[in-house]
């Protein structure tokens, strides 16, 4: 009795949490790209637009999610973080135009 | 004798004429006063920072501008009077003001339909420019940046589904309410303004536009604004410029429009950014909104956002704690710069203390 009730509840879970996944499906995929997305817009912009300090830099992108892989190229001004999976890349378009995201 | 009597009205009016200071490659300059008041505001925006936890006040840059001269300027961080700053949601006041030259040029009008022009908005075909400048599109929208990514509208439409194409993404979100109905603050409303820019002056003046209407004749020559990859200015966000650059904007905005004998932002374009939106309901936001500028009044006398600051008191705020304050009953202007992690920063105590500091002081 006791473990039918259980399992009763287990579906309501799993079909509450299946609907939850199926109605932010959109947003779930592109969650994960938020972290490399954001430190390699904002990195390039600290960077190459206000013009501060590198290591200055890194800790005003820091962010609680970690990232796993970071590369500066400074001849192209171009940022390329990875993280949670996913990797994008800014990059420095001119003195009016700052950074984008690739 | 008699021959310099009459000069007298003349050289009066030569140094009526004087007294008004305008910037011009530099900020004419006024003795900072010294006092308890001045150590008040510094112990305020200046406390000791700290970089590892990142929390409390952490204020990069703070300078006062009085009556058109600089009586008070102090960076700390990394930044310096030559840093353009990220102004994060100052931008999208900044553009209201680039509109306000398109409005002098009368390319359009506010009771516009905003699809006019931005196709992409005609499923919405009641929406006015008006209702976006008063952060009331209807759309449904979610403004949030840290708190809750996964369903913010604003980090999605920054650095994921929306980066191409800010302005198309935000077209593609459901209607919520009526437009002009109800006050819901949204990145997505100005970046539908950045993006009807482009038709309102024409896609062969857009790109230089900023500049030539606005940061050009005011003698800004260092100003960054990023777009997305189809050419829309990022007007929610992303435009940088140093401290003493954008306080020649909040210097133009106390002088209603006016920088010298020009008058480059008309003076009912100014009044609009200045007029309450008639729907703001107490506690929807921090501040009052008018025409995508704050205000420290709304159109019910009860709310004052900044009780210790004049009435007339607007602004534009940003992200992190960026601010440009006007006090014209006080003649000042105020930016402050900053790298506020935690919200612990208050405009109103920032606001009394510069009041207290620098209101009512004699000009020598």
């Amino acid at each position: 009795m006791r473990r039918s009730a259980l399992l009763a509840l287990l579906s309501v879970l799993f079909v509450a949490l299946f609907s939850w996944v199926w109605l932010e499906r959109v947003a779930l995929r592109a969650f994960p790209d938020i972290i490399s997305a954001y430190t390699a817009k904002e990195y390039c912009s600290c960077r190459y637009v206000m013009e501060q300090p590198a290591d200055y830099c890194h800790g005003y992108v820091k962010q609680s999610v970690p990232i796993s892989d970071f590369l500066e190229t400074p001849e192209a001004k171009r940022i390329t973080v990875s993280g949670l999976g996913r990797s994008h890349s800014a990059r420095w378009m001119g003195a009016r135009q700052g950074c984008r995201l690739e | 004798m008699s021959k310099g009597w009459f000069l007298i009205p003349f050289l009066l009016l030569t140094l009526g004429a004087h007294a008004e200071d305008w910037p011009g490659e530099q900020w004419p300059t006024a003795p900072t006063p010294t006092g308890p008041a001045i150590e008040a505001l510094e112990q305020y925006a200046f406390p000791s920072r700290d970089e590892a936890t990142r929390q409390g006040i952490r204020t990069d840059a703070l300078l006062v501008i009085q009556d058109g001269r600089l009586v008070y300027e102090r960076y700390a961080g990394p930044t310096t009077a030559q840093t353009p700053h990220l102004t994060w949601s100052i931008s999208k006041s900044l553009l209201a003001t680039v509109f306000g030259v398109a409005y002098g040029e009368k390319r359009f009008a506010l009771d516009d339909p905003a699809a006019k022009y931005y196709p992409p908005l005609s499923r919405h075909p009641g929406l006015t420019l008006a209702d976006l400048f008063h952060w009331a599109s209807g759309l449904d929208w979610q403004e949030d940046y840290e708190y809750a990514p996964l369903n913010s509208s604003v980090v999605a439409m920054l650095y994921t589904r929306g980066r191409r194409d800010m302005a198309g993404f935000t077209a593609e979100h459901e209607s919520a309410a009526p437009p002009g109905q109800a006050f819901r603050y949204s990145s997505g409303d100005s970046n539908l303004l950045a993006a009807a820019l482009k038709n309102i002056v024409g896609p062969a003046r857009y790109p230089d536009y900023p500049w030539t209407a606005l940061f050009e004749p005011l003698g800004i020559r260092h100003a960054t604004w990023e777009t997305d990859a189809s050419g829309t200015f990022v007007g929610s966000s992303y435009a940088y410029l140093t401290a003493r650059d954008l306080a020649r904007v909040g210097l133009l905005m106390q002088r209603d429009g006016r920088w010298g004998e020009r008058q480059l932002v008309p003076k009912q374009w100014i009044a609009f950014n200045r007029e309450p939106f008639a729907h703001f309901q107490a506690g929807q936001d921090e501040a009052v909104p008018g025409g995508h500028w704050w205000l420290n009044r709304a159109v019910d006398p009860a709310i004052r956002p900044w009780p210790d600051a004049p009435p007339d008191t607007f602004a534009a705020l940003g992200h992190w704690g960026q601010a440009l304050y006007i006090i014209p009953s006080a003649k000042l202007v105020i930016v402050r710069y900053g790298d506020d992690r935690d919200g612990s920063y208050r405009h109103n105590e920032l606001l009394e203390r510069t009041m207290a500091a620098f209101a009512g002081r004699v000009q020598p």
